[in-house]
This record gives C-alpha cells, sequence and structure tokens, in this order.
C-alpha cells in the first residue's frame, strides 16, 4: 500500500493541527504569575494597576495580571472560576461572602504570614477581627467604610432647603424631600431616593432601634412589625412625593451609575462613603456625604465602621506566599497608599493614613473625614452576614418593590420579608 | 511444545488476519479520516463542552453543589422542592411562559406581514433583506439591551414621543405591569430570521396557482389564505417549533436589562435566569441542574406536542 502525500491529505492534516493549537495549554512562562481580580469602576482598576505597576517594579521577575468586574457580574465569575480550579491568587472579598468562601476551603488561611510578610499590626484590631472567620484570618481589610447618604447640594441649594445635619431625623429628611419635590426646580425631580430596598439603610434604621439584620447565629434579629413599621415609614414618604415614584425608583440596579441621584431623579442616595470618589466622578453637582438619619432626636445612631473590602488569598495559589506579599504591599507601602487614596475606604494602617493625609483631595479628605468623624453615631462591627445573606438583601428588595407598586401594604409587607428571610436563612 | 506450536499458529493466524484489519481500518481512514478531521474541533465541541456537561448536569441534579466543594447525593430532593416548596419557581414559570405566549405570535406575525411585502418584488429587495435582518445580528447583544434601557426609561425617547401628544408615559421598562412587553417587543423587533425562512418559503409556491385562481376571480384575500397560507404551513411550522424554543430559552435581555435580578417584583425573572441566580448567585449547582433539566423536559413536551398536533394542520406539498 502506497502512501500518497495527496493535497486532502495535507488539509486534513492542518486542519487537526490547527485545532490542536486553539486547544493546546498556552506555555508556561517562566516568571512568578500572580493573577487578580476585583469588582468596580475604571477609577478602582486604574489606580489598582498603577499599584501593581509598582509591585512589579520592587519585585524583578513578578508577572501580574489583573481583571476587574462590576459589583453583579463579579461574584458569579468567581463562582465560576474557583469552582473550576481556576480562582485567582488575590480575590477581592466583601464581608457578606467571606464566610462562605472561607467556610467552603476556597480561600488560604494567612495567621502563617503574620509578622513576616504580612505586616498588619498597626491595623485596628476590630477590622482585622472582621477578615477572620472562626479564629483564622482569611482577608486583609483594604479599608474602612460606614454607609452614608450622598447629597446633592446644589438640588438641595436651587430648593433653598438646608443640608441634613447628623441630628436630622428621618422625619426632618422626609419633610426636606417633599420640600425639594415642591421647589419642582428640575425636571422629573424629587427630594429622596426610595431606600426602602436598601439593606444597608434598613440595618442602619434597625441598629437605632436596638436590633440588628442577623444574630451572630446567622438568625433573623427583627421580627414582622420592624418591617411593617419601615415600610409604612417610605410609604407615606411616596405619598407625600417626599421620595421618587415606584418605577422610577425601580431604575437602580444599587450601583453608582443607575441610582436615583446619579440619573438625575433625586437629590440622595445611600451608599458607602468610599462611594464618594465614584459618585462624584460621574456627577457634576458638588456630593457630599452624610450621615444616616435617626429614628428620633435622642437616638444614637446605626452606623458602624466596617472593613469596606479585602485581599483574600486563593486556597488553590501555586505561591501564596506571594499573593501575601501583594496584599502586604497594597495596604503598606506609602506610595501605593498615595495611588489608591481612599478609593477603597479609609486605610487601616495608622501610619499609612499618616502619610497619606497630606496628599489626599477635597474627596478623600471629606471621605476621611466622614468616617472618622461618626463619634458617637457609630457602634460596633456586627457579626459577619451569614450564608444565604446574598440572597436575603434580594428578598428586601423585591417586597420594597411589591409595597411600593401596591400589591401589598406596609403590613403584609414585613409579614413576607420576615417569612422569605427566615427561610432563605434556614435553607443556608 | 504444543502450546508453542499453538501459540505460533495463533500468532501466525493473527498475522494473516491483521493485515485484512488494518486494511479495512486503512481503507476506512482513507475513505472518511479526512471527513473527520475537519469535524474533529467540532467534535471536541460537542463531546467536550455540550454532551458532557449535560452529563455531569443530570447527574448534578441529583446532588447539593455549592460549586466549591464536592457535591453531595440528595436524591431527588431538588426536584421535589421545585414542584413543591418553590414559590420562585412558579413565578419564573409564569413569566417565561407570558413571554412565550406574547413574543412568538407577534414575532412570527410581523415576519410574515414584511415577507409578503418584500415578496410582492420590491426594488433593491436585497438591500431591504439585509436592513432588516440587521436586528437579528444585534438583538441578542448588551448593547441593544442597554439601549433597550435608555429607550423605555422614564425619560426614555418613547417617553419623549408620547409627551408630544400630551401622553405621560411611566418608566416602561422599570414597572412590573409593563416589563415584560418590552421584553417582548425587542424579540419581535428580531424578526429577521423567520422573515428570510418566509420568504423563501413564499418564492416556493408556483405562480400558476395563483394566475389560476385570479382567472377563477379568487380575491387577493382569498388567495392569501386559500393558497398561500396552507402552502406555506410547512414554513409556519419549522419557524414557529424554532421560535419558541428560543423564547424559552431567552436570557441576555431580561439580564441586562434587569441588571440580573429579574425585578421590578420579578416580572422579568425568565426561566433561564432564575436558573442562572441560583447557580451563580446562590451557589446552588445542583438545584439549578435540576432546574434545567425540566426546562429541557418542558421545551421537549412543547415540541412534541407541536409536532403530533402538526398533521393537522401542516400541509405537505406530496
Amino acid at each position: 500500500m502506497t502512501h500518497r502525500i495527496s493535497r486532502r491529505t495535507v488539509l486534513a492534516g492542518g486542519a487537526a493541527l490547527l485545532s490542536y493549537a486553539a486547544f493546546a495549554p498556552r506555555a508556561f512562562s517562566q516568571e512568578a504569575r500572580l493573577r487578580l481580580l476585583w469588582w468596580g469602576s475604571q477609577t478602582r482598576a486604574d489606580r489598582t494597576n498603577k499599584v501593581s505597576e509598582l509591585f512589579k517594579k520592587a519585585n524583578p521577575g513578578v508577572d501580574i495580571n489583573g481583571e476587574f468586574l462590576g459589583w453583579s457580574d463579579y461574584w458569579p465569575r468567581l463562582a465560576t472560576q474557583v469552582a473550576g480550579g481556576n480562582a485567582p491568587d488575590v480575590i477581592q472579598m466583601d464581608y457578606r461572602y467571606i464566610v462562605e468562601y472561607a467556610r467552603r476551603g476556597a480561600l488560604a488561611p494567612l495567621d502563617s504570614y503574620l509578622g513576616s510578610v504580612l505586616k498588619v499590626e498597626d491595623f485596628d484590631e476590630v477590622q482585622i477581627k472582621g477578615g477572620s472567620v472562626d479564629g483564622k484570618l482569611y482577608g486583609i481589610s483594604l479599608g474602612a467604610n460606614s454607609t452614608a447618604m450622598m447629597v446633592n447640594t446644589v438640588a438641595f441649594e436651587e430648593a433653598g432647603v438646608d443640608l441634613p445635619t447628623p441630628s436630622t431625623t428621618w422625619e426632618e429628611l422626609a419633610r426636606m424631600g417633599v420640600e425639594i419635590t415642591k421647589a419642582g426646580k428640575r425636571k422629573g425631580y424629587y427630594g429622596l431616593s426610595d431606600g426602602s430596598g436598601v439593606e444597608p439603610l434598613l440595618e442602619n434604621w434597625l441598629r437605632q432601634r436596638g436590633k440588628a439584620l442577623f444574630t451572630a447565629d446567622g438568625k433573623i434579629a427583627y421580627d414582622a412589625n420592624d418591617g411593617a413599621e419601615w415600610f409604612a415609614m417610605w410609604q407615606k414618604m411616596r405619598e407625600d412625593k417626599a421620595c421618587v415614584p415606584a418605577d422610577i425608583q425601580a431604575l437602580d440596579q444599587f450601583n453608582i451609575e443607575t441610582s436615583p441621584l446619579s440619573l438625575g431623579n433625586a437629590a440622595t442616595s445611600y451608599a458607602h462613603s468610599n462611594q464618594l470618589v465614584g459618585y462624584q466622578a460621574i456627577n457634576k453637582d458638588k456630593i457630599v456625604l452624610k450621615s444616616h438619619a435617626l429614628i428620633s432626636k435622642d437616638a444614637k445612631g446605626g452606623h458602624y465602621r466596617k472593613p469596606s473590602m479585602f485581599f483574600s488569598v486563593s486556597a488553590k495559589s501555586s505561591d501564596p506566599e506571594l499573593g501575601a506579599k501583594y496584599v502586604n504591599f497594597f495596604v503598606k507601602d506609602p506610595e501605593a497608599a498615595k495611588i489608591l487614596g481612599v478609593e477603597r475606604g479609609v486605610p487601616e494602617s495608622a501610619s499609612v493614613r499618616e502619610a497619606l493625609a497630606p496628599s489626599l483631595d477635597e474627596l478623600g479628605r471629606a471621605a476621611l473625614d466622614y468616617v472618622s468623624g461618626l463619634g458617637a453615631l457609630a457602634g460596633d462591627l456586627p457579626p459577619p452576614p451569614p450564608s444565604g445573606a446574598g440572597e436575603a438583601e434580594l428578598a428586601l428588595r423585591s417586597v420594597a418593590e411589591q409595597v411600593a407598586f401596591g400589591q401589598l401594604d406596609a403590613k403584609q409587607g414585613g409579614e413576607t420579608l420576615v417569612n422569605e428571610v427566615t427561610q432563605i436563612l434556614s435553607r443556608g | 511444545m504444543a502450546t508453542v506450536q499453538d501459540s505460533a499458529v495463533a500468532i501466525g493466524g493473527g498475522a494473516q488476519a491483521r493485515p485484512a484489519a488494518q486494511g479495512r481500518w486503512a481503507s476506512l481512514w482513507a475513505k472518511h479520516g479526512a471527513g473527520y478531521m475537519f469535524l474533529l474541533p467540532w467534535l471536541i465541541g460537542f463531546f467536550g463542552l455540550t454532551l458532557g456537561p449535560a452529563i455531569a448536569s443530570f447527574y448534578l441534579s441529583f446532588t447539593s453543589f455549592d460549586l466549591i466543594r464536592s457535591p453531595e447525593w440528595v436524591g431527588t430532593a431538588n426536584y421535589v422542592r421545585i414542584a413543591t416548596a418553590d414559590p420562585k419557581f412558579a413565578a419564573a414559570m409564569q413569566v417565561t411562559f407570558l413571554y412565550v405566549v406574547l413574543s412568538v405570535p407577534f414575532k412570527l406575525t410581523f415576519a410574515l406581514l414584511v415577507a409578503l411585502l418584500l415578496d410582492r418584488g420590491v426594488k433593491g429587495l436585497t438591500f431591504y433583506r439585509a436592513l432588516f435582518y440587521l436586528p437579528s445580528l444585534l438583538g441578542g447583544s448588551v448593547a441593544i439591551a442597554v439601549l433597550w434601557r435608555q429607550l423605555f426609561a422614564g425619560d426614555g425617547l418613547i417617553n419623549s414621543l408620547l409627551a408630544q401628544f400630551g401622553i405621560e408615559g411611566p418608566s416602561w421598562i422599570s414597572h412590573p405591569n409593563y416589563s415584560i412587553w418590552t421584553l417582548v417587543v425587542l424579540s419581535v423587533w428580531q424578526f429577521g430570521s423567520p422573515m428570510i425562512i418566509f420568504l423563501a418559503g413564499l418564492r416556493q409556491i408556483p405562480t400558476d396557482m395563483y394566475e389560476a385562481a385570479s382567472l377563477d376571480g379568487a380575491s387577493k384575500f382569498r388567495q392569501f389564505y386559500k393558497i398561500t397560507l396552507p402552502l406555506l404551513t410547512p414554513v409556519i411550522f419549522f419557524n414557529a417549533v424554532v421560535q419558541t424554543i428560543d423564547a424559552f430559552k431567552a436570557f441576555t435581555p431580561a439580564f441586562i436589562i434587569s441588571g440580573g435580578t429579574g425585578g421590578p417584583i420579578n416580572s422579568t425573572l425568565f426561566y433561564t435566569l432564575y436558573l442562572y441566580q441560583e447557580a451563580f448567585g446562590n451557589f446552588r449547582m445542583g438545584y439549578a441542574s435540576a432546574l434545567a433539566w425540566i426546562l429541557v423536559l418542558i421545551i421537549g413536551l412543547f415540541t412534541a406536542f407541536s409536532f403530533l398536533t402538526s398533521r393537522y394542520w401542516v400541509h405537505y406539498d406530496d
């Protein structure tokens, strides 16, 4: 049998080669490689990439590959990569999910690097604890923040309404909202965003009543009456036109870009203090941070300082020590701190804060002052949210919408919310 | 010795058999090898990326799997929960059926109307055909879903137009009563591919039938009703099945338009979106796999039903 090499054979071989090339693994480089994954805006990405460049310069032979996504796309991506055994080495982690990921064994405990690679001795004790799960350290806080009300100062001014103060009550805030709406200086403009579906805002309100979202053992920590009163308060504000109507609020996808404040529908929005930088970047009017309203004049505030986000190291990382080294550089290097500013929250290290202070711009200054100036309004850090907390947040949003669109009254809303959250938490 | 000889014979026999087998394989290879080589990328894709994961998901549907720890066998618990204790499953079903029932007939009717218009011999037919097909190419994309948000928002283009007539529209896209309609409109707008198929079908109807009908004095409407429609039924059937399956599987528009929540109040919670939320948002890949197989079952039943009833209304010209 003679084997002639025909044109067809060559073509077939070529096709096979091509398909092999497409599926063959990429050649490994000799350099140490670190993969990073984080969520956030373009502003954050620019700053993060600059720090990575700095780290590469200080550590020749290290290659860093960073990737970022928006908050809601981030978690599915991370879950898939972790499931596929392809997790990034350094993972940006949130207080809400750290228990979930740590308990499932996806994160590397960092305790053995403390003092050697990780030099976080001058961190606030509480904030270090915030990154611990079951007594082990799984995340290094990238900064402290607190929830805050973003306020469009120009809209308040146009309507001739004074800005809220730390002692403003919800009743007073509602009246401000009505006045701004009534002033009618802008088309389709209302005083307040509708915060009934915003979980951190509900938490703040609950804490003022001596309650919380979740107990330390992962159960619901408020009852149907609390829920009913919460929804009733917002129902009244909607009726009085203190806040935006339901169909405007429903455009909010809980990010900076789609909030009623940024869309030009309301003069306030409810977010986290470190997001001031992002809010101001896309809003022409001057935005300031204000603490949340009080349930009564003599109420204690419901704020707390929390780690805005962590860097964790993957349990599957081929070089966890290098990951830890990068994290340490990120939170301790003075040059890195200058690049990062307070965009991820106020730095936890006292020495870094000092080094940073003179170089902060006005926005950074404002965010820092807000967090450090909360004083008596801020209480203890609550325990990390249990598994299912993410789902519970969506449930709040959905029930709040059902009340806002009139499918449920406030009382039914309170009952439905407590039922759904209880069920979600028991399912885990 | 005997054994040695036996085995020698056996080897000898084998040696005789082998060239024959080799020859068979070689000739098979020579005949089909190149074809399979060309198919290889597709075959790898099919087995590695479609069939393999499908089988894996069938297994996972009987487990509790959080994506990180190993799956745990739970028997039929996922299916039992879907059938008895999941209000969100019911909500997602309702939204999805509503979407299918609304979008498919509207889309097909619209596509047929445009095809009929183009079939009358428009100048620059190729141009129009390409133009009308364009939305089908773009429609599934994120950019269009984002555009849709802009169009149908409270201060969007649609409401600006309505304002000209003194109508103050709601924010269509974020109102539970209307949001599904914006998705239906988005689907109808992508009428391109059924239209092309209709157009091809119309072209195949022999013109002498119309001529004969005209001579007999049949009106245009009667001609459409008695000739066009019956002869087009195979194409209508094909389009209906394909579009129905597509509609059941729709994901991107609802995902982008609701920001992944399926809101407001689950009004855009497509089945696939709920499945995605369970798998990647709530770390319940086992449960999501069970949901996926229920969807396969539903689509299968729908398609089987279409084929069974087709012999009563689809006319094949033979």
